[in-house]
């Protein structure tokens, strides 16, 4: 066990090392910081003073190495946008982007399990059906186009004229951009505190999750489906267990496996590509810090968060790994 | 006592509306830092002239005031500015302002980490002649160098030695990067760089109180169909800018309208001047000066503004908009658009059927990639086959800096608001400080001889002459071929009012907060 996890932790710190040796060979491609951080009225003089000043003349491997000496000593660099430390930055948007992506993924964990549970015992249900259509909305609808129908549905809203009377109601009231009010739970800076923090996480949260809980609804159901055809399902029916014990005890356990793997892995992909969602909602978390280092190319910004995510990534499958093992007693016997 | 608590209450009730007026607005960029003198941008110094002050100002319609200094006049035989302060201002913290911290803030806006450095160019000393006299010596005589100063803001000496800001930081972070104590009309309450900043009215300030905001937030919304929706759902009561093709459904959207203006950025098309050949080893046309002009003729710019700029934009017959400072009024008037005209140059250039790159920009000017796509099509119109190659910004000037293009798209918006300013940069001869932006590579050795007379030239009518002849050498030789000046537009919430200038920088004490209806 402890051979296992040594070999993955080299395998995770090798990754790591690619990743960054690729995303500095990438960043010459992204443009030129220079033009960006310096004024209109710049001489040719102060061009080559800054590029020399933050070491963009010399070749990227060397630039690379230079990040990665500072970084073992905690130094993640400087902003070149905001001229502050790139570690205090991300450590001050970090909270928005885990709290969105648990909330989300929280949300498509449990709404994905109940309606695939549902969705597979009724199979022919009309409701089951229904819902199995809907889903698709889900998977084929672009991120941005939903986060923007939401702002537009329940953040701007839309006047409904109750049906016999002359009233109207509007539809909207929900927070439409950025976090809302935060406040500190034991020193950790959350939306939670406040009914305006809460209010402002759910659009964004269901845009963000909508994908994934298709996606976990669609496996949900497919592995019930797969389970209850199972011989062991037959025989539990034969002895006469009920349809509780039957669908939650013993169908629902062994449908697990790959749905936590695939939870798993979703839980880093939402992580990586709240990108989308934290644009379209203005929400300040590291996506939105990434997208305006893309812009402004801030190399350090975009090196620690390119970093940031494949540490997350690795660390996501090795736990993954180890569930396994939980979960499955056949992989601890071997 | 029971009454008396009534009888507070109920005033308290009647004195809250009076009371608290938020007022909430959003931009597309967060001023990067609060310090004054780090970065020469827009968003930075449109932000900070809220809350520092120079010694001088511009008014709504974009004329030099005093702010700081109190009067200014020339010394005599041009050997600089003596500007007399305002007594009495304290800064933010409570500190005097007085002659110290003008050379302090000289030195600190003139030292090499500094971005607006240039602005100090011409300066060769600063004299306290006493706590409230201040002379700017120059090694030339410089007849708009109050115009040119109108953004370099004043900080306390004191408060910087002991917070360790004497000087801008580039590479780390400083403690003006995020605190601020200016002697402006308004305060930093708290900031959360890229997230919140809050201000708040200074109550020690100097000037007359003509807003009645108790309190101002400024949101970062990147997205513009965000800032939008944010605007017509009540949650911001400005935004800029809003899309162009947006801007109807706002306007007829309820309690909210649009306002519109010109921005002082011209937006022209530039030329490969001095290149043998073109990108693809075929002979540059653009050293003929007809192909030049033919360009101007088959470019439809009325259809432009009508088609992609909602109607709101301008013409622009030459470098700089109308509203600047040594405007030519003798070349008010853009070359015609004339597809035959330009046909037949073409022909008599030998250029027909040329096959070329047209670069451009597609996330830094408005619409700034349909508007080169449009210019493709009318260039085919014509005979003359251009590529589009349209590219992020950030990509962009490395690209022109490197002379891998044939034509290409530029904006100019000048800082000093002077006529004077793209000649300097954009079509003197190609050098270390001057023609820095000029990559187009063109040089006549007039235009070069012109400048630094139009510089020191202290009599207005000369000045002008001089600057009329180099706007005619200009247009003459179609060194750029000049479209349109760019619009400005705001979404505001009914009730408010502003002004909106032509530097697109958003003046707080100039808002009202009225009744919503």
């Amino acid at each position: 066990m402890l051979s296992f996890i040594l070999r993955r932790i080299f395998q995770s710190v090798l990754v790591l090392l690619v990743v960054g040796l690729v995303a500095f060979a990438m960043f010459r491609f992204v443009g030129d910081p220079i033009d960006t951080m310096l004024g209109q009225e710049r001489t040719l003089e102060d061009i080559d003073r800054l590029r020399e000043q933050l070491g963009l003349n010399k070749p990227f491997f060397i630039q690379y190495w230079d990040f990665l000496v500072r970084a073992v000593q905690g130094d993640l660099g400087i902003s070149y946008r905001q001229g502050r430390p790139v570690a205090e930055i991300i450590a001050e948007r970090l909270p928005a982007t885990l709290e969105l992506a648990l909330v989300s993924g929280a949300l498509a964990l449990f709404f994905g399990i109940v309606l695939g549970i549902f969705t597979a015992i009724r199979r022919d249900g009309i409701t089951a059906n229904l819902v199995m259509s809907i889903s698709l909305i889900g998977v084929s609808l672009p991120t941005f186009l939903i986060g923007v129908l939401l702002i537009y549905g329940f953040g701007v809203g839309i006047d409904i004229r109750i049906p016999f009377t002359d009233m109207t109601f509007n539809t909207g009231g929900m927070p439409t951009f950025g976090r809302g009010d935060t406040g500190e739970i034991f020193g950790w800076t959350t939306g939670f505190a406040t009914w305006d923090g809460i209010q402002s996480i759910i659009l964004p949260a269901i845009t963000l999750g909508l994908y994934q809980m298709t996606l976990i609804m669609r496996l949900v159901r497919a592995e019930m489906l797969e389970v209850l055809r199972a011989d062991y399902i037959r025989f539990a029916r034969a002895r006469g267990l009920g349809d509780r014990a039957i669908n939650f005890r013993h169908a629902l356990k062994n449908t697990m496996v790959p749905v936590i793997t695939v939870t798993g892995l979703q839980l880093g992909s939402i992580i990586a590509f709240a990108i989308i969602t934290e644009t379209v909602f203005q929400w300040p978390g590291v996506g939105l810090l990434f997208i305006n280092a893309i812009q402004f190319v801030d190399i350090p910004v975009m090196a620690a968060y390119l970093m940031l995510i494949s540490v997350m990534f690795v660390a996501i499958n090795l736990i993954v790994d180890l569930l396994y093992v939980f979960i499955d007693p056949r992989l601890r016997v071997s | 006592m029971n009454r008396l608590m009534t009888a507070s209450l109920l005033a308290l009730a009647t004195a809250l509306p009076a009371q608290a007026e938020t007022f909430r607005w959003a931009a597309t960029t967060d001023p990067q830092t609060m310090d004054p003198h780090a970065v020469s941008s827009a968003p930075v110094l449109g932000f900070l002239n809220n809350v520092y002050e120079g010694l001088v100002r511009r008014g709504r319609d974009m004329s030099i005031e005093g702010a700081l200094a109190e009067s200014w006049e020339p010394l005599p035989d041009g050997a600089g500015w003596r500007f007399n302060l305002r007594e009495g201002v304290t800064f933010h913290g409570g500190e005097a302002f007085t002659a110290e911290d003008v050379l302090f803030s000289y030195q600190r806006a003139s030292s090499e980490d500094s971005d607006v450095a240039s602005w100090f160019s011409p300066v060769s000393d600063v004299v306290l002649v006493d706590d409230f006299t201040v002379d700017i010596l120059t090694s030339s005589p410089q007849p708009i160098f109050p115009d040119s100063i109108a953004n370099w803001m004043m900080m306390d000496s004191g408060w910087a030695a002991e917070n360790g800001a004497e000087r801008p930081a580039r590479d780390a972070e400083n403690y003006a990067t995020r605190n601020v104590n200016g002697t402006g009309a308004f305060m930093l309450q708290s900031r959360q760089p890229d997230l919140e900043t809050v201000l708040v009215p200074f109550d020690g300030w100097w000037g007359e109180v003509e807003h009645n905001v108790t309190e101002a937030v400024f949101t970062p919304i990147q997205n513009s169909a965000t800032a939008v929706a944010a605007l017509l759902a009540g949650d911001i009561d400005l935004i800029d800018p809003v899309p162009v093709q947006d801007a109807a459904r706002v306007n007829d959207a309820d309690g909210v309208y649009v306002l519109d203006g010109i921005e002082a950025r011209v937006i022209m098309l530039g030329f490969a001047h001095d290149h043998e050949t073109l990108l693809n080893g075929d002979p540059n046309i653009f050293a003929d000066v007809r192909v030049r002009q033919a360009v101007s003729h088959a470019v439809n710019v009325p259809a432009i503004l009508q088609a992609i700029m909602g109607g709101v934009a301008e013409e622009a017959s030459q470098l700089v908009s109308p509203a600047m400072r040594g405007y030519s009024e003798a070349l008010s008037e853009r070359p015609a658009y004339d597809p035959d005209l330009a046909r037949s140059l073409i022909a008599e250039a030998g250029a027909e059927g040329a096959n070329f790159t047209l670069s451009c920009p597609n996330d830094r000017y408005l619409n700034d990639e349909a508007v080169c796509q449009a210019i493709v099509a009318m260039l085919a119109q014509v005979g003359l086959n251009a590529t589009l190659d349209a590219m992020p910004v950030s990509n962009y000037w490395p690209q022109l800096r490197e002379d891998n293009f044939d034509m290409y798209l530029l904006g100019w918006s000048p800082g000093t608001f002077d006529a004077e300013h793209p000649i300097r940069f954009l079509v003197h001869t190609n050098g270390e400080r001057l023609g820095t932006w000029n990559f187009g590579g063109y040089s006549n050795p007039r235009i070069d001889e012109l400048l630094p007379l139009i510089q020191s030239e202290i009599d207005d009518s000369a000045r002008q002459a001089m600057l009329d002849e180099a706007a005619q050498i200009i247009q003459d030789d179609a060194v750029y071929n000049t479209m349109y000046v760019q619009p400005l537009l705001w979404g505001v919430r009914d009730g408010i009012e502003l002004t909106q200038r032509p530097d697109n920088f958003f003046i707080l004490r100039w808002v009202t907060v009225g009744a919503e209806n």
